[in-house]
């Protein structure tokens, strides 16, 4: 949570998170350039330029798997979501690492010419109509660029200024970021190595990714969050009964709009806020309410769910909404309020039981 | 030729991305964002991001800076369209990997490289 910028919002946890993605990343270099030269496919030593140029490609490639796995891990059980709780940290020294890649690339098997090493990249190959022999670089510098963007883009400067919605849609870059890496190795550096173990690596990252969002969006489909149903009074929508509700924490359900509404008991009061935070739309009906504030699973960030306020000196804010009570029923105005908007909250009716 | 059209034009982006940058940090964010008045440390690191993206930053600026922004669509994530990305990553990925075995040249390892000759018209000259 933020009153003003700083350059990076370390904590105690994102302290640890860094040095374990930092030395995970230095092992796993000093592993690949300590391994034998026909383990990598090779017959003799190649120069170090090359060796380097491998190591740090690999790095990225693996790191870009786990990265992309954590989100769907996550959906799929909420014992993995501190992982989710630092991943930009992971996605920028991700993108260090293919930046490093590129860099040996482009000064070793570019360099050594009159032509300029920019233009020798984007020209030495342009046999974009075949298969065999396919300019795997572009592959390279598109998923590149993408992760550029990503990683320029991931302070929580461009979070509000962006919007969370627009943020996320960009940094769904992720994915063709992904497919173009996965090309690139695969009719690139996979078609020059003899060991077969190295594809067998690739393949088994990439089919995990794929299996893994496969399953996360099945998930979502045979469980989807319920839907408010229409009432007699026009525009107020049903949501729940009081009994489904459970003290701190809240029940989602689906406005006709699309939104998400999260109905919570607190204290023995209900109150309703929107189901998406506004740091980055992490869904705040799957948090709980501690020390009177749900918290976001997510990255934590703390709003009062009677007023959609974060506590001060914080200034994020979020929507509220209007409930009301017919009988044990609770219905929702649907029409959100502005963030921020104080409601007061309804108490529970006399004698019910959650 | 193409190739150095697209150098040349990256370059010309980047220096227009400079430029939107030295305005916006300097002179336009504080007004559109009150958490960064005051801020400048943090500054610096946003220039690669503006370099990049700099005509999303002054659409962004403008819808801000004009008060045309809405605050609804803050709160609408794009949930989605993650089934649609989930399957078109599968179908990508997997279509890379076959393509890569399929077209994957072998030969035997044991081969022994044989030294060529030139032509016997050129060898007599």
């Amino acid at each position: 949570m933020s009153v003003k910028y700083t350059p990076v919002q370390w904590n105690k946890v994102k302290y640890w998170y860094d040095a374990l993605l930092v030395a995970g990343t230095a092992l796993f270099l000093v592993v690949f350039l300590s391994l034998p030269p026909e383990a990598l496919g090779h017959t003799r030593p190649v120069d170090p330029s090359i060796t380097n140029a491998r190591a740090f490609g690999a790095a990225a490639f693996v790191m870009l798997s786990f990265i992309l796995m954590i989100g769907p891990l996550a959906r799929l059980d909420t014992r993995f979501l501190p992982l989710l709780y630092n991943r930009r940290h992971f996605g920028v020294l991700t993108c260090l690492v293919a930046l490093t890649h590129a860099y040996f690339i482009l000064n070793w098997y570019f360099a050594f010419s009159p032509t300029d090493k920019w233009v020798a990249v984007l020209s030495s190959n342009t046999s974009y109509g075949q298969a065999l022999g396919f300019p795997f670089e572009a592959f390279g510098i598109f998923a590149l660029l993408c992760l550029l963007v990503l990683a320029t883009t991931s302070h929580d400067f461009w979070l509000k200024f962006l919007g969370a919605p627009l943020w996320k849609g960009l940094h769904m870059l992720i994915y063709p970021a992904y497919a173009a890496v996965v090309g690139h190795v695969a009719l690139g550096a996979l078609q020059s190595q003899a060991a077969p173990g190295l594809a067998w690596i690739v393949a088994a990252l990439g089919l995990t990714v794929v299996g893994l969002h496969l399953a996360a969006a099945l998930h979502a489909r045979l469980r989807p969050d319920p839907q408010v149903h229409a009432v007699p009074d026009a525009g107020w929508r049903d949501v729940c009964d009081v009994t489904d509700l459970r003290e701190g924490f809240a029940q989602i359900a689906q406005l006709p709009d699309g939104k998400r509404v999260a109905v919570f008991l607190h204290e023995g009061q209900i109150s309703a806020i929107s189901n998406a935070c506004a740091h980055q739309n992490g869904p705040l009906g799957e948090g709980r309410i501690v020390h009177c504030l749900v918290t976001c699973p997510w990255h934590g960030f703390q709003y009062d769910v009677r007023t959609g306020r974060s506590p001060a000196p914080f200034t994020e804010k979020i929507p509220t909404y209007n409930l009301r009570l017919r009988g044990s029923r609770i219905e929702v105005d649907p029409k959100a309020n502005p963030p921020g908007t104080p409601v007061p909250p309804i108490p529970l009716p006399q004698g019910a039981q959650t | 030729m193409t190739a150095e059209l697209i150098i040349q034009a990256a370059r010309v982006w980047l220096w227009i991305g400079a430029g939107v940058a030295l305005l916006f940090l300097a002179f336009g964010m504080a007004l559109v964002d009150e958490d960064a008045d005051g801020a400048y440390a943090f500054r610096p690191l946003l220039v690669p991001g503006i370099l990049l993206l700099w005509p999303l930053v002054l659409w962004r600026w403008f819808r801000l800076a004009s008060g045309t922004d809405r605050w609804a669509t803050r709160y609408t994530p794009p949930r989605a369209i993650h089934a649609a990305l989930a399957v078109g990553l599968a179908l990508a990925v997997v279509a890379f990997l076959l393509t890569g075995a399929m077209i994957k040249q072998r030969w035997p390892a044991e081969i022994v490289p044989q030294q060529i000759s030139p032509p016997a018209a050129e060898a007599s000259q």
